[in-house]
């Protein structure tokens, strides 16, 4: 049950979601990756994916327009 | 601030809509707006009239140019970005959108973050430019409004925007990321 | 959808700035009405065109790129409704002009190779830069920085391919015809045949993504 994080802060689309990808293949099931961004594009796609996919997701605004994404891997 | 917490605000300015809202709002404003002014929405055409406006000003002579023997853009380089109505809206475009994030208050200046993103955003905008030139239009003037006139260049440039960004997805994961 | 949660954290409420630029903004249209109603109504779509793109996060780019990069299409399914409710407005603007014997008026261009090289070159200036015309503005207005950059060189390269143009124009463009569908194929077949074209990329890319998704798990 481990916890990741990755920053995309500054970057556009679609380099947030590749790289949430790219992440969550490398996680267990139980793990959990927090994604920084600050791209009001990818605070819609990155949770698009993340739930077509079934994981659990999760969005926190920490800070005018910017967002942490918390995926929970489940399968 | 106790109506910020109410639900219609969160539903309508606060969160994001469903790119099936966006879709039926736009599609009902270039319907309105082609009805309004005879013409449906294009974009890049004023970047050119922007371009030319600075060009001249700095000594060029773009009226030399055949693209600007046409009628519609020599009379746009005796205007200005107040007088042009196609420029009105492109500012229009730009302070809508702050407008949005501001009442949702989700303003932030994003900084360049690497020499990559500067690359990146000098060629895209070169390609783009010259591209829309060349084949009369962009994502909005060839590809939504030049299908929903039912002319055919706007299905060719559908197909050839589709090989296009395939071409670019492939450069952006090899050199931009 | 589901909520995004806040954080605790003091944050500073933009709200009253976001009143205070609709102020603005409603003066300078009042002003621009004075000088030319035309110009206000522009005005008025403009500001319109761009609150929805950012509301909905609409972006024309993703609806192209994202079924080759991520498999996702439902910008590419939302962009197929907007083309269809359109092009239903726009045959009824047209065909009314056509009855009154006008010119049909609408975006209709040569089509030729010209069309085919810009395509592909504003296809990949549209992925690597992260937004096309209409994502670039409204990143502008979003306070994005890197696209501020592309908005500069989009009109550098709009002022080169002015320039250029006349050489366009002379080797392909002059010799490309303008093909309005209704003329060749007639009213009903073309107007019926490009919805019904429209639906069958729907279901296509609806069934590609469920494809794609089912394939990596």
């Amino acid at each position: 049950m481990a916890e990741y994080r990755i920053d995309c802060l500054g970057e556009a689309c679609p380099v947030p979601l590749l790289k949430t990808q790219k992440e969550m293949e490398k996680l267990k099931v139980g793990d959990i990756l927090i994604v920084e961004i600050d791209h009001s594009c990818a605070m819609k796609n990155v949770p698009e994916w993340a739930r077509k996919m079934g994981y659990n997701v999760e969005i926190e605004e920490v800070d005018d327009g910017q967002w942490e994404v918390y995926i929970e891997k489940t399968r | 601030m106790k109506f910020q917490e109410h639900p219609l605000f969160k539903k309508i300015i606060k969160d994001a809509w469903s790119y099936w809202t966006g879709a039926i709002l736009l599609a009902v404003l270039n319907i309105a707006l082609f009805a309004f002014s005879g013409h449906p929405w294009g974009i890049t055409t004023p970047f050119s009239y922007w371009g030319a406006w600075i060009f001249k000003a700095l000594g060029g002579q773009p009226e030399t140019w055949a693209y600007f023997q046409n009628p519609s853009h020599a009379n746009a380089l005796t205007q200005n970005v107040f007088t042009n109505g196609g420029s009105i809206q492109n500012i229009g475009i730009i302070l809508g959108a702050l407008l949005a994030t501001l009442l949702a208050s989700q303003f932030k200046i994003k900084k360049i973050k690497s020499y990559k993103q500067v690359i990146a955003a000098i060629l895209g905008g070169l390609l783009m430019g010259y591209g829309a030139r060349i084949a009369f239009g962009c994502n909005i003037g060839a590809y939504f409004s030049g299908i929903a006139s039912m002319s055919l260049h706007g299905w060719l440039w559908a197909v050839f925007a589709l090989i296009g960004a395939w071409i670019g997805s492939k450069l952006l994961v090899k050199y931009f990321m | 959808m589901e909520t995004v949660k806040k954080s605790k954290k003091k944050r500073a409420n933009q709200f009253p700035y976001g009143v205070a630029l609709l102020v603005v903004l409603i003066v300078i249209g009042i002003i621009l009405s004075k000088q030319s109603p035309q110009l206000a109504v522009r005005w008025a779509f403009g500001i319109a065109f761009g609150f929805v793109l950012q509301k909905a996060r609409f972006c024309f780019t993703a609806s192209f790129r994202d079924p080759v990069l991520t498999g996702s299409t439902s910008l590419t399914r939302a962009v197929i409704v907007a083309l269809m409710i359109a092009t239903i407005g726009f045959a009824a603007i047209q065909y009314s002009a056509y009855l009154k014997g006008e010119t049909v008026p609408g975006n209709i261009s040569p089509v030729g190779i010209h069309t085919a090289i810009g395509a592909v070159m504003f296809g990949i200036g549209m992925v690597i830069a992260g937004g096309c015309a209409s994502g670039t503005l409204m990143r502008v207005g979003e306070g994005y920085m890197m696209l501020w950059l592309t908005l500069i060189f989009f009109i550098v390269g709009s002022l080169w391919g002015a320039r250029d143009f006349g050489w366009w124009n002379e080797v392909f463009i002059s010799k490309s015809p303008k093909v309005f569908l209704p003329d060749v194929l007639g009213w009903g077949v073309a107007f019926f045949g490009q919805l019904v074209l429209l639906g069958l990329i729907f279901i296509f890319v609806e069934w590609y993504e469920y494809k794609r998704f089912n394939a990596k798990n």
